[in-house]
C-alpha cells in the first residue's frame, strides 16, 4: 500500500490547509511576535514533508515538481541579496530604506518583514528539496542492496 | 547555579555517547544531544531576574509599556534569536550525517565502527 493508512490521510486531507497558514502567519508577523522567516520557514517544510510521508512520494513530487522547488530556492536567497543592494539607496549596505510607519502595526519597520518572507521562501524549499534527495537516495541504495543480495 | 550543572551533565552525556560507543547511529544521536546541550547554554546565559515576576519578564513589548523600563528589566533577546538559526543549522548538519551513513552502510555492509575500521580499500 502507498502511503499511511486511511485515518493518517483523511486527517491530513483536513489539517494541511491549517498547517500552511498557521507557517504564513508566523513568518509574515515576525517583526511583531516571536518567530520571523527562519521558524516559519521550519513550519510549512515540515507541512511538506507530511504529505510525503501521508501519501507516498509520487504524490508529493506530482504537487511540488523538482525544478519549482529548486527556482523557489534560488529566488528566495536572491530576493534577499536584492533588498541589501538597495539599501544602497539609503547610504551603506543593507540600509533601512523604507518608512519606519507606525508602531505595532503590519505595514511597520522598514523591509524587515520582506526580508522575513524572503527567508521563508528560502528555508522552506530547502529542508524539503533535501529531504526529497534523501528519500530518493534510500530508495536507489535498498534497489542495490537487493541486487546484490540476490546474486 | 543547578541549571547551569544540569545542563553540562546534558553536555558530558552526548559527549560520552559521541566517542565510546561503536554502533554510527547512537554515534550520530550523541552529536545531536550535544549540539541541543550548548544552545541551551547560551539560552540560559541571557536570563535577567525581574522583581514584578517571578519567571522573569518575557522580551515582548505590549503598547502600555514604558520602553526605557521594559529594556532594563525584560529577558535578553538577542541570545534567544542567535539560538534559533543554530538549532535549523543542526538540523542541516543531521542531513548531511544521515546520509553519510547511509552510503557507509551501501559500502561495507555493516555500521560497526570496529568493523570499518579495519577493512582497507
Amino acid at each position: 500500500m502507498i502511503g499511511m493508512t486511511l485515518i493518517v490521510k483523511k486527517v491530513t486531507q483536513f489539517i494541511i490547509g491549517l498547517i500552511f497558514v498557521f507557517g504564513i502567519n508566523i513568518v509574515l508577523f515576525g517583526h511583531l511576535t516571536p518567530g520571523g522567516g527562519f521558524a516559519g520557514g521550519v513550519i510549512l517544510a515540515c507541512g511538506f514533508i507530511l504529505i510525503m510521508l501521508a501519501f507516498g512520494k509520487d504524490i508529493a513530487l506530482g504537487k511540488v515538481r523538482k525544478p519549482i522547488a529548486h527556482i523557489m530556492d534560488s529566488s528566495g536567497a536572491l530576493m534577499f541579496l536584492a533588498l541589501a543592494m538597495l539599501g544602497y539607496i539609503g547610504g551603506t549596505f543593507f540600509f533601512n530604506f523604507l518608512p519606519q510607519g507606525k508602531q505595532f502595526y503590519l505595514r511597520s519597520a522598514g523591509f524587515i518583514p520582506l526580508a522575513n518572507i524572503a527567508i521563508g521562501i528560502k528555508v522552506s524549499s530547502s529542508l524539503f528539496v533535501a529531504f526529497v534527495v534523501l528519500v530518493l537516495f534510500g530508495k536507489q541504495v535498498s534497489k542495490t542492496m537487493d541486487d546484490s543480495d540476490e546474486e | 547555579m543547578t541549571i547551569y550543572l544540569m545542563c553540562f551533565l546534558l553536555l558530558v552525556m552526548g559527549l560520552y555517547c559521541l566517542v565510546a560507543k561503536k554502533h554510527l547511529i547512537k554515534k550520530i544521536i550523541g552529536l545531536v544531544i550535544l549540539d541541543y546541550a550548548i544552545n541551551l547554554f547560551i539560552v540560559l546565559i541571557g536570563y535577567r531576574p525581574s522583581g514584578t515576576r517571578p519567571g522573569g519578564l518575557p522580551p515582548i513589548l505590549f503598547p502600555d509599556m514604558n520602553p526605557a523600563q521594559f529594556s532594563r528589566e525584560a529577558v535578553d533577546p538577542l541570545p534567544q534569536a542567535l539560538v534559533l538559526t543554530s538549532i535549523v543549522i543542526g538540523l542541516g548538519v543531521l542531513f548531511m550525517l544521515v546520509s553519510l551513513a547511509i552510503r557507509i552502510y551501501e559500502k561495507y555492509k555493516t555500521l560497526d565502527t570496529s568493523e570499518i575500521s579495519k577493512l582497507k580499500g
